[in-house]
C-alpha cells in the first residue's frame, strides 16, 4: 500500500475513532449523511445525463457537415469558458424561466385549447435546475474527452473499414466508438470524480446535499470546525474510493489483451 | 367519560377562541401557500440538530399566520443567496430569513410589515481591549471586521465606519461561520451579530468571545413576496393581529429566551 494511502486512511480512522468517542460528532455524522442520498443522485443522474450530451456533443464535432462542428465547437467553447457556479446560477435564474416560456410558446396550441395548464418556473425545482446546469456544464467537458478518444483511433482502421463496404456511420459505430471508449474510460471517471466534488456546489440554491447539510447543521449547533471535518471526511471517502477504482481499472486497460 | 367531557369542553374552547382570533382578517380559503427559507439562521429559522427537522421563530410565526389567514403552507429550503431572486421569480410565494427591510430591496420584492426589530452587537474575541464601542472601533486602522456580503451585518459595519462600501477594513465572507471562524484565528477583530446569534456562538464556544458596546443597527424583519403579490397584505394584517394578542411576545420568550442551542 503506498504511503499516502496509508496517511489518508490513517486520518479517516482518526475521525471515525473521535466519532464515536464524543456523542457530538455522531450526531454529525448523522446529519450530514442525510445529505449523502442527495449528493450521489444529484452526482450520478447529471453524469448519466452529461455522458449522453457529450458523446452527442462529440459526434458533432467530428461530423462531416460543417454547421455541426461549429454548433458543437460553439457551445463547448462557451460553456468550457464559464466558471461551474456561474453556469449553475444563469441555468437556475435564467436558463430555466426562459425554458418555461419556450415551452409555453412550443404547446401554445394545446394549452389554448385547455389539455394541458402553462409551464411555470416554479414546475423546475432547485434540485432539477442544478442537475439541469451540472448536466450541461459537464456535457461540454465530456464532449472533449470523447472527442480525444475518438481521435486517437488510428484514421486508417476508418479507411480499412470503408473499403470493406462499411458506411461512414458503421465504421464509427462498429470500429472506431468500441475502441475509443475504451481509450478514455479512465478520463471519464476521472471526470466523475471532479463531479462528485463540483456537486457541493449545488448547496447555493439550498440542495439538501452533504455540504448544505453541513452547513444548515453548523449554524443551529455553531459548531464549525467539527461539522466541516465531517463534510471533509464524508467526500473523502467518495473520492478515495473512485480513484482507487480508477487506477485499478488503467491497470487493467493498460494490460494488453493481445500481443500487437 | 369525565375525560371525554374536559376534551370536548376544551375542544369548544378552542373553536371559540380560533374563531375570535381570526375575526377581521382575511379568509385565504384553503389556498396554497409555497414558503421558502433556509434553515441556516438561529433562532429564527434553523434544522433541530436532532431531528433534523426545520424549526424556529419563523416556522411558528408564519405557521400561526397561514391558520388565522385558512391558508395551507408547503414548506420549501433555498439558500440564503438565491432567496430574493427566486421569490422575485415567483418560485415560492412568501420568503423569510431575518431579512432586513431596505429601499433596495423593495426594488426586488414585495415586504410585509415589519414582524420583528433587530439590533447588532459586536462579537470580540474574549481577551479584546482595544477597542469597546463603535467609536474607538473605527478610530483605529488596524482593526479589521469581518462581514457577509449583502447582509445587515455588512451595512451596520459599512455606516460605523463612515459609509465606504469599498472600506478596505471591512473583509468579505460567505457565511456567519466562517466570518466568526476568521474571527477566532485573528483574521478579523470584529463581527457584528445579532443578540440571539452571538448568544449562540458565545454558549457553544466557552472562553472564546464576548460581545462589546451597545447594540446599534434599527433593523426591521419583512417576509418577502413577489412584487404585486395580494399576499402582503393578509400578511401584514396578521402580523398586526398577532403582535396585538401577545403571540410573538410568546414566540420571543419561547425562541430567544428558553431555547438553548
Amino acid at each position: 500500500m503506498p504511503w499516502w494511502l496509508v496517511a489518508l486512511v490513517g486520518l479517516g480512522i482518526t475521525a471515525l475513532a473521535s466519532a464515536f468517542a464524543t456523542e457530538g460528532y455522531s450526531a454529525i455524522f448523522g446529519a450530514v449523511a442525510s445529505g449523502l442520498g442527495v449528493t450521489l443522485s444529484v452526482t450520478l443522474i447529471s453524469f448519466a445525463f452529461a455522458l449522453l450530451l457529450g458523446l452527442g456533443l462529440a459526434l458533432l464535432r467530428v461530423a462531416p457537415w460543417r454547421w455541426a462542428r461549429e454548433i458543437a465547437t460553439f457551445y463547448i467553447e462557451l460553456v468550457r469558458g464559464l466558471p461551474m457556479l456561474v453556469v449553475l446560477y444563469y441555468i437556475a435564474f435564467v436558463g430555466v424561466p426562459a425554458l418555461a416560456s419556450g415551452l409555453n410558446m412550443l404547446f401554445s396550441p394545446l394549452i389554448q385549447a385547455g389539455w394541458m395548464g402553462p409551464f411555470q418556473s416554479r414546475d423546475f425545482d432547485f434540485a432539477t435546475r442544478a442537475v439541469l446546469a451540472l448536466t450541461l456544464g459537464y456535457g461540454a467537458f465530456l464532449a472533449e474527452i470523447f472527442r480525444a478518444g475518438i481521435e486517437s483511433v488510428d484514421q486508417g482502421q476508418v479507411e480499412a473499414a470503408q473499403a470493406l463496404g462499411l458506411n461512414r456511420g458503421q465504421a464509427m459505430v462498429h470500429i472506431v466508438l468500441p475502441q475509443a471508449l475504451k481509450n478514455v474510460l479512465p478520463s471519464l471517471a476521472n471526470e466523475f470524480i471532479a463531479m462528485v466534488k463540483d456537486s457541493a456546489l449545488v448547496s447555493v440554491l439550498g440542495v439538501q446535499d452533504i455540504t448544505q447539510m453541513g452547513k444548515v447543521y453548523s449554524a443551529s449547533t455553531f459548531q464549525f470546525f467539527e461539522t466541516y471535518n465531517v463534510v471533509a471526511f464524508f467526500y473523502l471517502c467518495l473520492t478515495v474510493s473512485l480513484s482507487l477504482l480508477v487506477k485499478q481499472l488503467e491497470r487493467k486497460l493498460k494490460r494488453p489483451t493481445s500481443p500487437s | 367519560m369525565k375525560k371525554y367531557w374536559g376534551l370536548a369542553a376544551f375542544a369548544l374552547l378552542a373553536t371559540l377562541s380560533l374563531s375570535a382570533q381570526t375575526a377581521g382578517l382575511p379568509d385565504l380559503k384553503g389556498r396554497t401557500i409555497l414558503a421558502v427559507t433556509e434553515n441556516a439562521y438561529l433562532p429564527l429559522n434553523f434544522a433541530d440538530p436532532k431531528s433534523g427537522k426545520g424549526i424556529g421563530w419563523e416556522y411558528d410565526a408564519v405557521t400561526e399566520i397561514a391558520k388565522r389567514l385558512n391558508a395551507t403552507l408547503i414548506w420549501k429550503l433555498s439558500s440564503w443567496d438565491t432567496m430574493i431572486q427566486a421569490v422575485r421569480d415567483g418560485m415560492f410565494d412568501v420568503g423569510m430569513d431575518g431579512i432586513s427591510i431596505t429601499d433596495e430591496r423593495k426594488k426586488q420584492v414585495d415586504f410585509s410589515d415589519s414582524y420583528m426589530l433587530s439590533q447588532q452587537y459586536m462579537l470580540v474575541r474574549a481577551d479584546e481591549k482595544r477597542f469597546s464601542d463603535p467609536k474607538t472601533f473605527a478610530a483605529n486602522p488596524k482593526l479589521l471586521v469581518g462581514a457577509q456580503s449583502g447582509t445587515t451585518n455588512f451595512y451596520t459595519a459599512v455606516d460605523i465606519l463612515g459609509g465606504d462600501e469599498k472600506n478596505t477594513r471591512i473583509k468579505l465572507f460567505e457565511t456567519f461561520g466562517a466570518s466568526v471562524q476568521a474571527l477566532r484565528t485573528g483574521d478579523v477583530d470584529m463581527v457584528y451579530m445579532d443578540a440571539s446569534t452571538s448568544k449562540g456562538f458565545i454558549g457553544a464556544n466557552p472562553g472564546l468571545y464576548k460581545t462589546v458596546g451597545d447594540p446599534v443597527g434599527n433593523d426591521n424583519f419583512g417576509f418577502i413576496f413577489r412584487p404585486g403579490s395580494d399576499l402582503v397584505k393578509p400578511f401584514s394584517l396578521a402580523i398586526a393581529a398577532l403582535k396585538k394578542d401577545g403571540t410573538f411576545d410568546r414566540l420571543n420568550m419561547k425562541w430567544f429566551v428558553e431555547y438553548k442551542p
